[in-house]
């Protein structure tokens, strides 16, 4: 253990634990930007500079492990007016779209900005343009909204293990671009880690605002893992999920189908009657018929060809007492094992 | 021998001379009131209950709804408690602007109950005047700010906007004008023999008695308590300004009248002087938590454009604490006394509503008194029950 001071307070933690961690393990609220939970430090946005005693120049505590004897102090008028000026040089170029960006009501860098009463910042346009390529066609990527934190660089790569794209160009020409189309997934991670609107999500771009959709916290339905999601709800229609940080085996993880899978629930051309084919065309028919015909036909085949002649494919978008009950009327009422379901995993 | 009979008469809620929805039940012994019971409760809408759930600024068109015959008025001591509470002090150019507008909701207040309260007595001629003079001062709302009887004109910090020369012209004709609006008001009343004769020494109350029933307002200051809220505890510039507390001697239905009549005076004195010394400057504070960034700096500065997106979208927080700010409405002391919890809506608001007190005078002022005479001490209170109610 390494016991050290943070504002005056004592603390010990074990070693290697960042001055950061350390500080909001007592509460104390350090304010960050590029700083993510599931990401090792970046140390891009310069936010979180403490100052130490001892020491000329202030320090980032996302990264900076704690040191015996230490002493830390948070807040002080020099860091305050550091922590001004750094966040003033991210908004300098920042495209003017709060009205219309996606991400506005629960953006990080708008909290920050508000937190610090931040005034005066005239936009200065770049004098080169961005590039808005990205590498996959679900998400877009808004260069002018971007503030090269590189939590989604490092998400992609950490998280995930993928690294299909990279940050380029330095100064004001710095951007993120793709490294490597092909072995994007699509997953939306870096959509996740993202504090801005600078990555939004194509499908359900401009259908809600934060503040006025509901969330509702549901499993994902594709498959066994069970990964916790939000949907984003607006006039009962599902517009998006989200997911949150310390929710469920996935931890705000979600693949290509958990989060960019949805719009099936409200498609139109999903059944609302049975349907029953004849002469190479369907018809709709009552359950009472549907089901008549369905058990006949399975009674001629298991008489005719013995019950294993029969097999059965449950779904993932059934509860288990469903699936539990479709088993056990495999097995029970046929009389064959062949059964199988997408989460067996 | 035959028994002493009384008889229990129920007026209003839906009475036209209990102005809203005021309901009295009267016992009668032949014509005189032996007993007088207000009922109240009929234009509950729980502003302050909804106000738990708004944001700071929100909460302020909740308020035009209270004495919503004298708007602005309201707006005020609402605005004046969350600045309290939020430890700001508004630009001198909108304190000035903030009592111009809320001296002229006195005006519509005042007159609303002149013209009324002439008419339930059987002054026809009065309200045709009285109202004529009023549009002039719904028009002057109507310019700054688009809404003719609730202006909502007032904002955390400030006003909404500054002043625009029509509005000053506006003013300017109307304190030019009102001085010979008034001259013929008393024609019509102030010496009328049946007017008089209906008002003097009717529902007369003592100076001890008004203060023991809380009464503020004219209804105080005819009885000949020089209590006025804007002279006692001065606030939005109100020292800056010369003018006079007219008192009553007798707190009869008359004296408050005459009262009311003076306050005109006075009220246009106020106006006067601010409209003609309007201070350059801002007119919302610059503290960049609270005040809202210009349309024109949002266009061209992120950080204007965040703030101002934060401030509307969720609304400025307030510390911890409690406050209470009483201001001069149109019928008395009007005040808020709020609770804060950090958040971005107050924990508790409560309003001290100065018709409430006026109202539970009513069995007092009546008892004694003929039935005609209920209609007449209504009209003298000036109650409104939007405020009663809440
Ligand atoms: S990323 Fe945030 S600050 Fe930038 S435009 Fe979107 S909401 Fe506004
Ligand atoms: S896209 Fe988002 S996460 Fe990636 S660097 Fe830009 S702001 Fe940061």
């Amino acid at each position: 253990m390494v016991s050290l001071k943070i504002d005056g307070r004592e603390v010990s933690v074990p070693e290697g634990t960042t001055i950061l961690k350390a500080a909001q393990g007592i509460g104390i609220d350090i304010p960050t930007l590029c700083y993510h939970k599931r990401l090792p430090p970046i140390g891009s946005c310069n936010m979180c500079i403490v100052e130490i005693r001892g020491q000329e120049a202030p320090v980032t505590s996302c990264n900076t492990p704690v040191e015996e004897g230490m002493e830390v102090t948070t807040e002080s008028e020099a860091l305050h007016a550091q922590r001004v000026v750094n966040l003033k040089k991210i908004l300098k170029h920042h495209a003017l779209d709060c009205p219309i960006c996606d991400k506005a009501g629960e953006c990080d860098l708008q909290n920050l900005v508000y937190r610090f009463g931040i005034t005066e910042v005239p936009f200065e346009p770049r004098k080169q343009k961005r590039d808005d390529s990205y590498s996959t066609s679900l998400i877009r990527y808004w260069p002018e909204r971007c503030i090269m934190c590189k939590r989604c660089v490092t998400a992609c790569r950490e998280i995930k293990g993928i690294g299909a794209i990279e940050a380029s160009g330095e100064g004001d020409d710095a951007r993120i671009v793709v490294a490597n189309a092909e072995i994007c997934r699509s997953c939306g991670e870096c959509l996740m880690v993202c504090p801005t609107g600078a990555l939004t999500e194509n499908l359900s771009r401009f259908k809600g605002r934060p503040w006025l959709e509901k969330r509702v916290m549901t499993t994902c339905p594709y498959c066994g893992c069970g990964c916790q999601m939000e949907l984003r709800v607006m006039e009962n229609r599902v517009i998006g999920v989200t997911t949150k940080l310390d929710a469920g085996v996935n931890q705000g993880s979600l693949c290509v189908k958990g989060r960019f899978g949805y719009e099936f629930i409200g498609d139109e051309d999903r059944l609302t009657d049975p349907l029953i084919k004849e002469n190479g065309a369907f018809r709709k028919a009552s359950w009472d018929e549907a089901l008549d015909l369905v058990a006949q036909k399975l009674s001629a085949i298991k008489k005719e060809s013995g019950p294993d002649a029969i097999g059965g494919l449950s779904s993932a978008k059934c509860t288990n007492e469903e699936n539990y009950l479709f088993q056990k009327f495999m097995r029970a009422v046929i009389g064959t094992n062949n059964v199988d379901h997408c989460a067996r995993l | 021998m035959a028994e002493a009979k009384t008889i229990t008469l129920n007026m209003g809620p839906h009475h036209p001379a209990t102005h809203g929805v005021l309901r009295v039940v009267l016992e009668l012994d032949g014509e005189t009131i032996v007993k007088a019971t207000p009922h109240i409760g009929y234009l509950h809408r729980g502003i302050e209950k909804l106000a738990e759930h708004r944001n700071y600024q929100q909460i302020i068109p909740l308020t035009d709804r209270l004495d919503y015959s004298s708007a602005s008025a309201n707006n005020i001591g609402y605005c004046l408690a969350v600045e309290k509470l939020m430890g700001i002090e508004v630009p001198k150019r909108a304190q000035y602007l903030r009592g111009i507008m809320a001296e002229l909701a006195r005006f519509m207040g005042h007159q609303l109950w002149l013209g009324t309260h002439a008419l339930d007595i059987g002054a026809m001629t009065v309200i045709f005047y009285a109202f004529r003079d009023r549009e002039m001062i719904m028009k002057i709302n109507e310019e700054i700010s688009g809404y003719r009887l609730t202006p909502t004109f007032f904002r955390i910090g400030g006003v909404a906007h500054d002043a625009t020369d029509e509005f000053i012209k506006k003013v300017r004709e109307f304190v030019k004008w009102f001085p010979k609006a008034l001259s013929g008001y008393h024609t019509l009343l102030t010496e009328n023999k049946i007017w008089t004769t209906r008002t003097m020494n009717i529902g007369a109350i003592t100076a001890k008695e008004a203060v023991n029933y809380g009464l503020t307002g004219p209804s105080l200051r005819a009885s000949g308590v020089a209590y006025d809220v804007r002279k006692a505890f001065p606030y939005s510039s109100y020292d800056d300004f010369d003018f006079k507390i007219p008192v009553g001697e007798n707190g009869d239905v008359y004296d408050r009248y005459l009262v009311r009549m003076e306050e005109f005076t006075q009220s246009l004195a106020i106006i006067h002087q601010a409209i003609e010394n309007l201070p350059e400057g801002p007119v919302q504070t610059d503290n960049p938590w609270i005040g809202n960034p210009a349309l024109s700096d949002v266009e061209k500065d992120i950080s204007a454009l965040i703030r101002r997106f934060m401030i509307n979208a969720k609304g400025p927080n307030a510390p911890q604490g409690e406050v209470y700010q009483a201001v001069e409405g149109a019928k008395g002391e009007l005040g808020f006394y709020l609770v804060g919890d950090g958040s971005e809506h107050p924990y508790r608001m409560k309003v001290r509503a100065p018709c409430f007190y006026l109202a539970s005078a009513i069995p007092r002022l009546m008892t004694g008194h003929m039935i005609a005479d209920a209609i007449a001490i209504i009209g003298s209170l000036d109650v409104v029950l939007g405020e009663i109610d809440r």
